[in-house]
């Protein structure tokens, strides 16, 4: 079945299994690290050295069940691996403890794996499976869930090549190597894969495009600057699985007839580029990047670099400007990168998303690929799933599952049941879809329908206490802050639509501002240079579309409806709430609140600025936003 | 040359180089299209957006400039459909609140029925060229892309982007060659000379050293860019130390008297 | 200024892609910020104007022109976050380290540094941490589901004291 004969692989392939002795795992990508998951790993390293447990300790990525990081994956010889939730430093000795002695009676069970699919294999069969517990795909948030792109992330070790080669990792290098550049092109065009940065553009189009021109020099990128401010799966997917994104690029550079390749990476994901960096030198020691790749006549060799703040270095020829050592200022195309692309030679751009799906495709075949997802939108797509939901994480479903689905039966609904109101796809270049239209199937086609766009991924959902209006500033906030500053649309109309904005919820929004904010939104949409700019009124467009209700209450009456907009809003003490328990006034910092410990205390109203400590730290839901509005007039 | 291709504008056809831009076309036949940031010598940069258009008939139909429009036989725009006119009307209202002191603009904006604007004038406190730059980027261009001086650049980004001079001190690379003011397609760029001085006052303050006419005595270029090309001619025997006027004058005196042509070239 | 330091970052960058933003990224690291001097020297050593230097640090959001301070605490205000109360957090800090100025500087960059130059405080666009959301950044670590009544004991650990 190995297609690599190797000592190494060998060993990784025990070591995965637990053939000699227990595993045990951390989720260590950054969102498991956030929440201690690098304390409970130091913890373990601490306790098995001094105790001399016979325990293999292992990093892992992160499964996508964010919610309840910190996850550690225990997995005895024999037995299936055993996923735990939430775990803290104090749980470590016991943990250790029943591991060394064989007891798997461990609380803090969430769910099993037994059998794991890692797709470039055969199934796994990782071992028994335990009796009361949940297999994972009993479990809702997985159970709708199709993993291709994170086949390996939460399982494998991501700093290690072998586990990658264990689990049938540059098995797809191997064969593309034995195909023509023209057959895995084809290949790549029968899956119908789609660029899933954004704008999916078919793929292996894009590829023929780089193929055939000719120039003695062509390289390959991966746009790896996920700017959209709530996503972040290129993240997971980069420190998860770095192999998988690297053996896309390779087959890629191969189809293109690319020698070299870059990942820029965003300054932000400092794990992300230590793994590939680390990645990218493995593969190196292997043979899979340099010079003759598997003893081929094709060579190839991949560097990283660093971006340094920039939403719009996203836009291909600004990333191009920016690795160049320029400012990342979009430039109009044609020509496109294709032809004309890094330092004046073809380049190919695609996203990490799209590189990580190319090993499968090459393996298992277009066709096989195909059967993902729904028509001319094959395969999957991993959303960050955030903001008011229960179950936050990162799920990847097949393209046209709605988005019902997604919230619902995945994410479970808003917290403290909560009505959901609506979701944000697609970031600040994306737009808000309302909770009647959930039953909209998720691709590219349909989003783009409904005014938004599919964009990375992001899914960031709104409840009754989100105000729309104010959602439609922060992405108006967002994209003048990143805007490049080129073109007078982006440049000028946005910061207007802002101000208009800003005026809307600070309670001195007129009514002509709506038809103006509509208009500005139009021409900034048709007239802007690049994506950014096209993009950028989506948010308010369709808040409009969806919402135009919650504008004319802030016009209107001078009232948010959310009660998020500060000026539009004050804080009050409930007095019958109210314990006297003098929280409140302790931490308040400008002294506002006054009152008599035991008795009840009141916000003087001219010195509050509604910083919200007082309702964060009180325990009696005492304190409340009121709307100041113009109820009666 | 390229291949010769039709296009057509406004229903009449016109003859042009095969990836020619469409402005060029449309300017070099009359037909007047409101532009800023398009100049002959430079690769279109499409910044301005004054200039668009409507495909009709073409690689892709629909609103863009005209300046990054490459021609193709057969390539069908509209200039002034409503739509067109509509969104002109809104760049140009916001162009008038971004530089709302340059005179330049106000004519052009008015050339295209664009009187006033609905939006606020621009916070423009400290701003060193006074509310009148539009930033379509031609004097980084050419002081960087055409004579690759490099004094001035783009300097932040988004509305508070700016140019001027690295940190916003008197620069030592500039040569007051002023090609940067005579690009400037709304008159943004100040300077003065006084005495022996160039003063690149938009630059903060920058002072360039003058030449001076070694027969009328007048100060008349400046130091560092005559420096580089007087060295040059020098090896020719040619003395080129006389302001154009002078040099004019001792042309047409040595043709009387002698006849011939002669060193002051 | 020793410029030995600085020669040895410019050494490590041979290819030209990536070179600049690279070199920046590193003397940052080194500095804390991009000095005028380190500026005008790599200007000179890689043959490239002041002013596209200049244009670049002041283009891309991570690089500091002015020194920040001890600890930089980053609040991310991804849109998670945003919905989640970032702009709570931002306010409440900007109170527990006594900034309360509430505008950016000339470039547009929005670092805000305490008097004793203890604490730097800005804002970030998302660290991909938007399941933890709201989650701030204090030099390398990242905080997740932070509330407001958790900041005095976070700012303790790096030596901030209550008032």
């Amino acid at each position: 079945m190995r297609v690599f004969t190797d000592s190494r692989i060998e060993k990784a392939e025990r070591e995965l299994l637990a053939a000699d002795k227990p595993r045990i795992s951390v989720g260590l990508a950054t969102c498991g690290i956030s929440v201690g998951g690098d304390r409970v790993f130091e913890e373990f390293k601490r306790l098995i050295e001094e105790k001399g447990y016979d325990v293999s300790l292992k990093k892992t990525g992160c499964i996508g069940f964010c919610k309840e990081e910190p996850l550690v994956n225990v997995k005895l010889p024999g037995k299936a691996i055993l996923v735990l939730h939430r775990v803290t430093p104090e749980d470590v000795p016991e943990i250790l403890q029943k591991v060394e002695s064989g007891d798997d009676s461990f609380n803090k069970v969430l769910f099993q794996i037994d059998v794991w699919d890692h797709k470039t294999v055969p199934p796994i069969s990782y071992g028994q499976p335990y009796e009361g517990i949940k297999r994972w795909q009993e479990i809702d948030f997985f159970k709708y869930q199709e993993k291709l792109v994170l086949r390996n992330a939460g399982i494998i070790d991501p700093e290690s090549i072998e586990e990658y080669l264990a689990v049938g990792g540059y098995r797809a290098l191997a064969k593309a190597l034995n195909m023509s550049p023209e057959e895995v092109i084809e290949e790549v065009k029968i899956s119908g894969l789609r660029g899933r940065g954004g704008a999916g553009f078919p793929t292996g189009l894009k590829w023929e495009f780089t193929r055939k021109e000719k120039s003695d020099k062509k390289y390959v990128i991966c746009n790896a600057d996920e700017g959209d401010p709530g996503a972040y799966m290129n993240r997971n997917e980069m420190e998860s699985d770095p192999h998988s994104l690297i053996e896309g690029m390779i087959i890629g550079a191969y189809a293109v007839g690319a020698d070299e390749g870059i990942i820029y990476v965003r300054a932000e994901y400092p794990l992300a580029v230590e793994r590939l960096q680390r990645a990218v030198e493995e593969a190196r020691e292997w043979g899979f990047l340099g010079k003759n790749i598997l003893g081929s006549d094709f060579s190839f060799d991949i560097k990283i670099v660093k971006g340094a703040g920039a939403f719009v270095c996203g836009e291909e020829t600004a990333l191009i400007a920016s690795i160049e050592g320029r400012i990342g200022r979009p430039r109009p195309r044609p020509p496109f990168p294709a032809q004309r692309g890094l330092w004046g030679k073809p380049t190919n751009i695609n996203n990490v998303e799209t590189w990580m799906n190319i090993p499968l495709i090459i393996l298992k075949g277009g066709e096989w690929f195909k059967q993902f997802g729904s028509e001319s939108n094959s395969g999957t797509k991993v959303f960050s799933l955030v903001g008011k939901v229960n179950n936050v994480g990162l799920v990847e479903v097949e393209l046209g599952t709605p988005l019902s689905r997604i919230v619902f039966d995945i994410g479970k609904g808003a917290p403290g049941g909560k009505k959901i109101k609506a979701v944000q796809t697609g970031g600040p270049s994306g737009g808000c879809i309302p909770e009647w239209l959930f039953d909209t199937p998720v691709d590219y086609v349909n989003l783009a329908k409904l005014g938004s766009i599919m964009g990375s991924g992001g899914i960031v959902v709104m409840d009754e206490d989100t105000c729309m209006v104010d959602t439609a500033r922060y992405f108006l906030d967002f994209t003048v802050d990143e805007s490049c500053g080129k073109c007078v649309p982006c440049r000028e109309g946005l910061k207007r639509m802002l101000d208009i904005l800003d005026d809307i919820t600070k309670g001195r929004g007129k009514k002509e501002d709506i038809s103006l904010l509509k208009e500005l939104a139009s021409t900034v949409k048709v007239t802007s240079l690049c994506g950014l700019g096209q993009t950028a009124p989506n948010p308010v467009i369709t808040t409009l579309k969806y919402f135009e209700d919650e504008y004319i209450e802030h016009v209107v009456r001078k009232r948010c409806p959310a009660k998020v907009c500060v000026e539009l809003i004050e804080y009050e003490i409930d007095e019958e709430a109210c314990t006297g328990c003098g929280m409140c006034a302790r931490r308040c910092p400008v002294s506002a609140i006054t009152g008599e410990i035991g008795k009840s205390f009141s916000i003087d109203k001219d010195k509050c600025i509604k910083c919200g400590t007082c309702l964060d730290v009180c325990k009696f839901n005492a304190v409340k936003k009121v709307s100041r509005g113009l109820e009666d007039g | 040359m390229g291949r010769r291709v039709k296009v057509t504008i406004d229903g009449k056809v016109f003859s042009a180089e095969e990836g020619e831009s469409l402005l060029a076309v449309a300017l070099r036949n009359g037909i007047d299209i409101p532009h800023l940031c398009y100049e002959e010598c430079l690769e279109p940069y499409g910044s301005c957006r004054l200039c668009i258009v409507e495909v009709v008939e073409g690689f892709k139909k629909g609103i863009t400039t005209s300046c990054t429009l490459g021609c193709v036989d057969g390539l069908k725009v509209l200039t002034n459909t409503p739509e067109i006119e509509k969104h002109r009307k809104v760049l140009f209202e916001l162009y008038l609140a971004q530089a709302p002191n340059s005179e330049k603009l106000k004519k052009l904006a008015e050339k295209f029925g664009v009187y006033s604007t609905r939006f606020k004038e621009k916070n423009l406190k400290n701003d060193p060229l006074n509310g009148k730059c539009v930033m379509c980027g031609l004097c980084v261009r050419v002081c960087n892309d055409v004579l690759g001086v490099g004094a001035i650049n783009f300097i932040g980004r988004g509305y508070r982007a700016t140019v001027n001079v690295p940190y916003f001190e008197e620069s030592d690379v500039c040569k007051g060659c002023k090609a940067c003011v005579e690009v400037c397609p709304v008159d943004a760029i100040d300077y003065s000379d006084v005495g022996d001085k160039r003063v690149m006052i938009s630059w903060s303050n920058t002072k360039v050293d003058l030449i001076k006419c070694s027969v009328c005595g007048r100060y008349f270029s400046p130091l560092p860019v005559f420096g580089s090309v007087s060295k040059k001619l020098s090896e020719y025997g040619v003395v080129c130390d006389v302001c154009p006027d002078c040099r004019k004058r001792l042309i047409a005196k040595n043709m009387t008297s002698s006849g011939g042509y002669n060193s002051y070239a | 200024m020793d410029f030995k330091v600085v020669d040895e970052i410019i050494d490590k960058y041979k290819d030209p892609s990536g070179r600049i933003l690279g070199i920046l990224e590193d003397i940052q690291d080194t500095y804390n910020y991009l000095p005028k001097e380190v500026m005008v020297y790599v200007s000179k050593k890689l043959n490239v104007p002041l002013s596209s230097l200049y244009s670049v640090a002041t283009f891309y959001s991570f690089f500091n022109l002015e020194p920040v301070g001890e600890h930089l605490i980053s609040v991310c205000m991804g849109t998670a976050c945003h919905v989640k109360g970032a702009p709570e957090l931002l306010e409440s800090l900007k109170h527990l380290l006594g900034i309360d100025v509430n505008e950016v500087t000339d470039d547009g960059k929005f670092v805000l540094t305490t008097t004793d130059r203890k604490f730097s405080l800005s804002s970030a666009r998302c660290f991909g941490c938007c399941s933890m959301a709201p989650v701030i950044r204090i030099d390398d670590r990242i905080y997740g589901y932070v509330k407001i009544k958790d900041l005095p004991a976070i700012l303790k650990e790096y030596g901030w004291k209550e008032k």
